[in-house]
């Protein structure tokens, strides 16, 4: 490797590094937080059996599993202005990762849901609680429980995929590489680098994440 | 009279009738064993009396007031489970909440009453099950029977006016059943009302003030203890009585 593409590794890391930690991790926190947010609602909806509002819960989770997350972004951002709806690339970005968040996180949720006994529901009615106080004392809390390495894994996604986002002109880690490319043209060298630093973002969550499931290992479980 | 069910029925799509016309009157300090074969029904009535399962018809008529089991709304159900306790087969204690918390749950949460009161409630009930010294435990690091009095506990902390039992220790391994046993026995002391489905006999006999025999989903026989079981004079309770016996 020559000097001079020493020099412009050790230069762009911290010019790739800053828009991570200022786009990328909010991007990523926000966006995760708000889809897992709907998909609690969105399961819980489908465990309720509501009939109509659970229909458009699994239209939902149809549609949005059922294509690519470019396209979405694509057409929130470039397709939706042409009808009026105009929007920023942040908030948009935000959107749409938590909607399509919210998609695969609800059947995660949903399935954990259904893992928990259906006795704990019992128990709760007969010592006088009503099915709502049940459901977020006793079954969301075994729920998440069960469904915390899913949402990990889902997590450690959407790190990588807020690459994505470059697409729809937010300056995140990926489209600053891409300017730095322009200025130096050393592809080869600049996308690794990048690539290291998604890996270092995954790497420290994967850290946190087995952190947690020891923590969260069973209540009391030894 | 505390609680009176009449004409209770029930079915099930696949099983059929599980209760035809039951009716069943529990006075104040009543301590009711429900026993009979497999499938007559007992755990079925049980669940049907706290609206666990929704009746095909009949009527509850509790502390002077008259439900309609097939019709009772939300409301009227839980101010019911609220004067209730009903102890499970599985225990079905909460198992994200510790010993003493799953008996607070249903003070604070259902009921409001303030965190200091419902723990100092919970630890007695607690204390009087033997399980002081197990209070911060989850259930999965207790025995069946510990958990099972850790649900007695739970039901006897509010305070209930009657109290279900739906085979306590059926679940158990032999060698925990007496411990559990022996805390729904000081419940009959203390007076509690309280129904029973149970298979121990020895049990039913020593602690019960009235034995109701279920099979093939209605009542078959009712009768104190001694009569039930030294002087029975129904067929099926005689039968029923015979292939224990020659099964022991």
């Amino acid at each position: 490797m020559s000097d001079r593409v020493i020099k412009i590794l050790i230069e762009s890391f911290p010019r790739i590094l800053l828009p991570g930690l200022k786009m990328t991790v909010p991007l990523t926190a926000l966006a995760f937080t708000l889809g897992v947010i709907i998909a609690v609602w969105v399961a819980l909806i489908q465990y309720a059996r509501v009939p109509v509002l659970r229909e458009a819960a699994r239209f939902y989770i149809w549609v949005i599993r059922g294509t690519p997350l470019l396209v979405q972004l694509f057409v929130v951002f470039y397709g939706l202005p042409s009808i009026g709806i105009i929007t920023k690339p942040f908030p948009t970005a935000v959107a749409v990762f938590a909607i399509n968040e919210g998609a695969y996180a609800a059947e995660t949720i949903r399935a954990s849901i259904e893992a928990v006994p259906h006795g704990q529901l019992e128990a709760g009615y007969c010592v006088g609680m009503t099915r709502w106080q049940t459901v977020r004392r006793i079954i969301l809390p075994q729920a998440f429980r069960t469904a915390a390495p899913t949402l990990g894994n889902e997590l450690i996604s959407m790190v990588k995929d807020t690459s994505l986002a470059a697409n729809i002109t937010v300056m995140e880690m990926f489209m600053t590489t891409q300017r730095i490319n322009a200025v130096y043209y050393e592809p080869l060298a600049l996308y690794i680098e990048v690539g290291v630093i998604y890996l270092l973002f995954s790497t420290v969550l994967t850290g946190v994440q087995r952190l947690a499931e020891k923590r969260l290992s069973g209540y009391g479980r030894r | 009279m505390l609680l009176k069910i009449t004409n209770l029925n029930k079915s099930y799509p696949e099983a059929g009738q599980v209760l035809r016309d039951v009716n069943l009157t529990v006075s104040e300090g009543d301590v009711i064993a429900v026993i009979g074969p497999s499938g007559g029904g007992k755990t079925t009535l049980l669940r049907c009396m706290n609206f666990l399962e929704t009746s095909d018809s009949g009527t509850m008529e509790f502390d002077g007031a008259v439900y309609d089991l097939t019709k009772a709304g939300k409301k009227e159900i839980t101010s019911i489970r609220m004067r209730t306790a009903f102890v499970f087969q599985n225990y079905n204690l909460f198992l994200n909440k510790t010993a003493l918390q799953n008996v607070t749950e249903g003070l604070v949460v259902a009921r409001k009453i303030d965190k200091k009161t419902a723990r100092k409630t919970a630890g007695k009930a607690l204390a009087d099950v033997g399980l002081a010294d197990r209070l911060d435990y989850y259930p999965n690091q207790l025995s069946g029977g510990q958990q099972q009095r850790v649900a007695i506990a739970r039901a006897v902390a509010t305070n209930p006016e009657i109290i279900y039992f739906d085979e306590p220790t059926s679940a158990l391994d032999p060698e925990l059943t007496q411990e559990v046993l022996d805390a729904i026995n000081a419940l009959a002391k203390e007076g509690r009302t309280m129904i029973v489905v149970t298979h121990e006999l020895e049990f039913a006999k020593k602690i019960a003030t009235r034995i109701v025999f279920m099979d093939g989903g209605t009542v078959a026989a009712e009768a104190s203890p001694e009569e039930f079981f030294d002087n029975p004079d129904n067929e099926r309770v005689k039968q029923f009585l015979a292939n224990i016996g020659n099964k022991q």
